[in-house]
């Protein structure tokens, strides 16, 4: 493996000059602020008016509120599980894929094969 | 001691079968995977990924199909079992004891394993074994061993493989093409 | 302060979060190169990463209060880009060749000592999955080590290692040898 250190080491070089930032010109700044003036956008820090809560009201919206959340928790976990299992489930189909091409890899580099054995059945 | 002896005999043949069924229990093409806690503190990176039928189920429900590598996934993995990957990379050549490597090949000379392909580097001091594990004509798990200097991996596919679709996922995960056996679903198809 | 954004960088935070535009312009012009080179590489596509660009500004604007320094602009920036690109690129994949080269001729601004290689790499880094790619522009082009694309990107340590293994073995491979085998 020591002697990939040099085409390693080639490689990320090369991607580093490869990827070196782009500017988006000169006129990419006044376009974005004509974006925020154009659209109905609140400044950075909103004023808050003087708000009177209903100790009461807000008793009762804490409640659902914490019902909705609990809800919310549950789904949220479902979702992280699932986004798990697909990132595992990708991640395995490479692995499955390094190793085959890393069959394919040396059989074609000459060193040989031994061919297929039918063992059992 | 002999009349006792013959008394409990009659228990020996359903013990036997209770045991068997409970091996059975395990899908024919599932490996038993040793226990590779201690390699895997030693090891730089591990990847330890076991995912059974309900786990694909809810894999596949997060797949999305505009997606293509998702789709090919989507598509592979619809007959699938279980997939189970064991794959540890060290920081200095063969740190990892071939025994344990040994224990999984050892299962793979149980009837119902074929090999597929054995390539072997001098050069590169690379092994890779491919099993596929067919019943009746009809491929039912895959298993693949490679031993590289600074990592080994195991990868276990449980269930029945479409060895057509995985054809066709070259280019896709870069999968080389393989002399597929032939069979009912072993020929790849253009 | 004048409207060109030579001001010192911790007064124009301050001062857009007190809500002078002129200074949120300057924040703008002086992180305009990450975002926007993120965002094309992401998504190999100029007009979809000047959109993106754009409300990622948006954003932050809307947002500033969050920011607490300079270094966590940075951070924020980079973090709302690439999850933004991601979430783009799982609606919308795009894996066309045409917008593939488009990827391949957004030239860096630094010398190219092997232009053909170099377009073909950016070419090869736009084909990757969104993750895998998203990894590698924050290894690669912002030069972030693999804690801090962890934090970007909330994503396990471990699983960035692994992208970062794998593309880069995916890369080698298909990578030809020599420019010659370009043309």
């Amino acid at each position: 493996m020591s002697e990939d250190l040099e085409p390693q080491e080639d490689l990320e070089r090369r991607l580093r000059s490869a990827l070196g930032a782009v500017d988006p010109g000169e006129g990419f700044a006044p376009r974005v602020m004509a974006r925020i003036a154009a659209e109905p956008v609140p400044p950075p820090r909103a004023a808050r008016a003087g708000a009177v809560v209903s100790w009461l009201a807000f008793g009762l919206a804490a409640s659902g509120v914490l019902a909705v959340l609990l809800a919310h928790e549950w789904q949220v976990r479902r979702l992280e599980q699932g986004r798990e299992a697909r990132r595992q489930l990708i991640e395995a189909l490479k692995v499955t894929d390094e190793k085959l091409n890393l069959a394919y890899r040396v059989v074609n580099t000459r060193e040989g094969a031994a061919p297929p054995e039918h063992s059992g059945a | 001691m002999k009349v006792s002896s013959s008394r409990w005999r009659w228990l020996l043949a359903p013990l036997a079968a209770l045991a068997a069924s409970v091996a059975l229990a395990r899908p024919p093409a599932m490996l038993n995977l040793p226990d590779f806690d201690a390699l895997a503190a030693k090891a730089t990176e591990s990847v330890n990924i076991s995912l059974d039928p309900a786990l694909l189920g809810l894999a596949a429900g997060f797949l999305d199909s505009s997606n293509p590598e998702d789709a090919a996934a989507k598509e592979l993995i619809g007959g699938l079992k279980g997939i189970y990957v064991r794959s540890y990379t060290f920081g200095e050549d063969f740190a990892y004891p071939s025994a344990q490597v040994d224990l999984v090949r050892k299962q793979l000379t149980a009837p119902g394993w074929q090999r597929l392909v054995e390539v072997n580097s001098t050069r590169d001091h690379t092994h890779v074994d491919i099993y596929v594990s067919v019943d009746r004509g009809v491929a039912n798990g895959l298993a693949i061993i490679a031993s590289e200097p600074r990592e080994f991996t195991i990868v276990n596919i449980v269930g029945s493989i479409d060895l057509a679709k995985l054809h066709r996922l070259e280019g896709k995960f870069g999968i080389p093409k393989l002399d597929l056996p032939d069979g009912k679903d072993g020929k790849p198809d253009k | 302060m004048s409207g060109d954004g030579e001001c010192p960088r911790g007064d124009l935070l301050t001062q857009a979060l007190a809500g002078e535009r002129a200074a949120f312009a300057a924040l703008v012009r002086r992180h305009q190169r990450v975002v926007y080179s993120l965002a094309l590489r992401m998504l190999a596509d100029r007009h979809a990463a000047e959109d993106l660009a754009q409300e990622v500004f948006l954003q932050l604007y809307r947002h500033l209060s969050a920011v607490s320094s300079e270094a966590h602009l940075a951070f924020w920036l980079r973090k709302v880009t690439m999850h933004r690109a991601i979430d783009r690129l799982r609606r919308t994949p795009r894996y066309e060749s045409a917008t593939l080269e488009e990827a391949a001729e957004a030239a860096s601004e630094t010398a190219q000592a092997d232009p053909l290689l170099e377009r073909r790499l950016r070419g090869l880094v736009a084909e990757l999955p969104p993750a895998a790619r998203a990894v590698v522009l924050l290894r690669y082009q912002e030069d972030l080590d693999p804690v801090e694309i962890a934090r970007t990107l909330k994503m396990p340590l471990n699983t960035v290692k692994s992208h970062l293994k794998r593309s880069l073995a995916q890369l080698r491979e298909r990578l030809p040898k020599t420019a010659d085998a370009l043309t």
